[in-house]
């Protein structure tokens, strides 16, 4: 099951890599459009709604040219920006407890806010038990089952050796598990 | 693939697969904050308003310090006036003799007590004033009594302290 989830996840990727040059304009433009869906997906079910994932995948991609010319093309450049992207949700996420606490003191005998609408076209309980989850693991089970990324391109992404790849996912899964009430 | 997987699967594609029509938004501009955070804000600012101020005291307290003694805010005045009372001295010096600096550190003394007492007869009030006069004087006596200078510097903490020594008299060349 294994090998054949790697081959899947191989020759899915094979279609999303192409050749970038590191500081070129045009091929950063390039890089841009092909894969800001993919990298706003990921960050859509790591951060708290639709609007705040779409700020955090242009904060990724204002990071992303700002090493543009440091890149190195011998790591998947989609796991280059993924691995930044799940390091701008950690920010946000960080940020989010902060106001938060601000919010909350200025709600206090007021009813709460409805709900944001897109956050209805996109309710789903798994999808905000994902965002329970720490940013890593969650974008580990994602990168996986959505991206089809292969144990090495998850490793790229997350900052981790490669051999550590199976047991967070392991550990992710029972956390999600224990987050929607099945374990 | 457990019912998990299956099910976390068909959800993300659920949720996920109508981003995938949405259009590209125009890529945000990168803007270059880092100049304008390290010279106005921050800990580098502290620094930098540190070191300047640093800067600053020192050369006030160098310049105070060179026109006290010689009554002159040009630096070039301040080395004359101490070639001037060193050559006094070597011209003191017996046949054989060695060494000036009991010459000019008496000089010193004698005259920055001299300064001193000039300023306290002068009341406080004035003692700015008494004391740039009482050097422009000595600079006027080409520099016998240019140590002034040094007789300010040496002088005045002398005068305060009631268990500093009065000048050695028997070091006066």
């Amino acid at each position: 099951m294994q090998s054949s989830e790697e081959a899947a996840a191989a020759s899915g990727l094979a279609k999303t890599q192409e050749a970038y040059q590191p500081g070129s304009e045009a091929d950063f433009e390039r890089l841009y459009r092909n894969t800001y869906r993919r990298i706003l997906g990921t960050l859509i079910t790591l951060v708290r709604d639709r609007a705040t994932a779409e700020d955090c995948a242009q904060e990724t991609f204002e990071r992303a040219y700002r090493n543009w010319k440091s890149w190195q093309p011998d790591a998947p450049v989609e796991a280059w920006l993924h691995r930044i992207a799940i390091n701008v949700a950690i920010s946000d996420r960080r940020h989010q407890r902060i106001r938060q606490a601000g919010e909350l003191l200025r709600r206090l005998g007021r009813p709460a806010p409805g709900q944001d609408p897109s956050l209805v076209a996109e309710r789903s309980d798994l999808v905000a038990a994902l965002k329970k989850l720490p940013p890593k693991q969650a974008a580990a089970l994602v990168l996986r089952h959505y991206h089809g990324y292969s144990n090495r391109e998850i490793a790229a992404a997350l900052g981790v050796p490669e051999q550590t790849v199976a047991s967070r996912l392991g550990a992710a899964r029972k956390q999600l598990q224990a987050v929607l009430g099945r374990a | 693939m457990n019912d998990l997987e299956r099910e976390l699967e068909s959800e993300l594609h659920r949720v996920l697969d109508p981003v995938s029509s949405l259009p590209i938004p125009p890529r945000r501009a990168a803007h270059r904050r880092l100049s304008a955070r390290t010279v106005l804000g921050g800990a580098g600012a502290a620094l930098t308003f540190k070191i300047l101020t640093g800067v600053a005291a020192a050369a006030a307290a160098v310049t105070v310090v060179g026109a006290a003694t010689t009554g002159s805010l040009d630096p070039t005045v301040w080395g004359q006036v101490v070639e001037e009372q060193v050559q006094t001295c070597k011209n003191d010096l017996a046949q054989g003799e060695h060494g000036i600096g009991q010459c000019v550190s008496s000089f010193a003394s004698q005259h920055g007590q001299a300064v001193a007492s000039s300023a306290r007869h002068q009341g406080s009030s004035k003692s700015k004033d008494n004391n740039g006069n009482t050097n422009n004087g000595n600079n006027g006596n080409n520099g016998n009594n240019g140590g002034g200078a040094n007789g300010n510097a040496n002088g005045h903490p002398k005068d305060r302290s009631t268990r500093s020594p009065g000048p050695p008299a028997s070091r006066g060349s």
